[in-house]
């Protein structure tokens, strides 16, 4: 099951490199360099749908007290923060020849670098604690608050950096993008969406069989 | 249970001290750093007022469980009866009091030392310190008691509890800058929407899991 | 504006080299853990296992 989600995976990101330089047409304002986003903008979906999993799986842990939910949980949290670093790095290069500068503190920049942080620190939380039972409930907690807060990064960054008309900000940033544009971008999601799921899966397993190990 | 309240209180004082010569401390540097322009002491004001507040925050959470720590009573808290979410609020509570004491003399520290008029802006500005403290206090009081047990918790609970607080600091602090430029609450009102959003979501979540987190 | 071409190379490569780094952690990584497993399956003391694990546990947490 795992195998064949890593080679669909590979079949996606083959897929999706062909939309990204061969079928997506080149930018107008930007030029090519725009092509960053095919890769920059899915890992951020990726990432936060990799989350939304980790809070299921951290609920479902403390409802149900399923080992296999929280190794779910701590694989998700751990594969959604890669990504998001990810797009972190790849929005900077992105961000250098279009915008002049590696970083700027705009919203959707420094909203995913706080729940990076945020991620990190859960990363960190689980391996601050030895006793597995221990740490797999306070992560659960921790992640939980993690991914709740994330809506609320988002809004209060955003209404931070635009400020002074809140009330139609509830929907940020609606443009309307060429249908090509918009297939190539689905495609690359789809693939980092499927390779994201192979390694959780690889992920959980790992620590499955650590488990098995240390025992 | 009288008993155990009366240790908090001394303890409260002994870090109620501490905190106030903190914040003292920090408004000195504040002064040092921005003192001669006036311009920039004054809109970073808002900014440096809740650097305060969540600073002594930060310190003083981070110790709320330190009596049954320090004096082995951690056991005792888990095999307590009843509901333990009780025991979440009551600690809540006793943050909510230590914070709201340190915000009321930092704030007056302020007025008095960069001369701020604070004009009609306090009814307010106390809405906002309000909000702002119960959700550090909600997520403060629960993380707290997660790192309690943990081997560098001194250091894990900065690093966990600051990045959640990032939206309850950006609200507060926009919200005390409008405030204090003396706009209107009715400007501010999704900045106290976003506030109270974040406090229900936090309390719940506390309430929700403390349990869990005392279970062993 | 000009294309940037090494921009692009350069984001791609990253992405290609920040997952490759990672899968590549993760096979290894059970591939040690099942040695291990089988390993001290038999019988053994295992407190190689115990540094083994340790070494992969911190090594999950830098991908």
């Amino acid at each position: 099951m795992t195998t064949l989600l890593g080679w669909l995976a590979a079949l996606g990101l083959v897929a999706g490199l062909v939309m990204g330089f061969g079928v997506a047409p080149r930018e107008v304002t930007q030029g090519n360099v725009q092509r960053i986003m095919y890769v920059h903008v899915p890992a951020v979906w990726v990432a936060y749908l990799a989350f939304a999993v980790g809070l299921v799986a951290s609920i479902a842990y403390l409802a149900r007290r399923r080992p296999g939910a929280d190794r779910l949980a701590h694989a998700a949290c751990e594969v959604g923060t890669v990504f998001l670093g990810l797009n972190i790095a790849t929005g900077a290069i992105w961000g250098k020849p279009t915008w002049g500068t590696w970083w700027t503190w705009d919203a959707r920049l420094t909203s995913v670098a706080v729940v990076f942080v945020m991620f990190l620190a859960y990363l960190l939380l689980r391996g601050a604690i030895e006793d597995r039972e221990r740490g797999a409930r306070y992560a659960a907690v921790l992640g939980i608050v993690a991914a709740l807060n994330i809506p609320l990064v988002h809004f209060s960054v955003y209404w931070w950096r635009t400020l002074h008309q809140p009330p139609s900000l509830l929907k940020p940033g609606s443009s309307t993008m060429p249908p090509v544009i918009l297939a190539a971008l689905l495609v690359n999601f789809a693939a980092l969406a499927l390779l994201g799921a192979y390694f959780v899966a690889r992920r959980a397993r790992v620590l499955a069989v650590e488990e098995e190990a240390l025992a | 249970m009288a008993w155990k309240d009366l240790v908090i209180e001394r303890r409260s004082k002994e870090t109620l001290n501490a905190l106030l010569f903190f914040s003292l401390a920090l408004l000195f540097v504040f002064q040092f750093a921005l003192g001669p322009d006036r311009e920039r002491l004054a809109s970073a004001l808002p900014g440096l007022l809740w650097l305060g507040f969540i600073l002594s925050g930060v310190l003083g959470l981070g110790r709320a469980f330190l009596v049954e720590r320090e004096n082995d009573c951690w056991e005792a808290l888990l095999l307590a009866p009843g509901d333990k979410s009780a025991i979440y609020l009551g600690k809540l509570a006793g943050s909510l009091v230590l914070m709201t004491v340190v915000e009321t003399l930092v704030l007056g520290l302020f007025v008095v030392f960069f001369d701020v008029d604070l004009g009609r802006a306090l009814p307010g500005l106390l809405l906002v310190i309000g909000l702002g403290t119960v959700g550090i206090a909600a997520v403060g009081t629960l993380f707290a008691a997660m790192t309690a047990q943990v081997r560098a918790r001194e250091l894990l609970f900065p690093v966990l509890l600051l990045p959640v607080l990032v939206p309850v600091l950006l609200g507060t602090v926009k919200a005390t800058e409008a405030l204090l430029l003396q706009e209107p609450l009715a400007a501010v009102a999704h900045w106290l929407k976003l506030l109270a959003a974040a406090d229900v979501v936090y309390l719940a979540v506390g309430i929700l899991t403390f349990d869990v987190i005392l279970e062993g | 504006m000009p294309d940037n071409w090494g921009f692009v190379a350069a984001a791609y490569a990253l992405a290609a080299i920040v997952l490759g780094a990672y899968w590549r952690m993760l096979v290894r990584k059970e591939r040690e853990l099942n040695a291990l497993r089988t390993g001290a399956g038999p019988g053994q003391t295992g407190t190689n296992g115990k540094t083994g694990v340790s070494n992969a546990k911190a090594g999950a947490l830098r991908p």
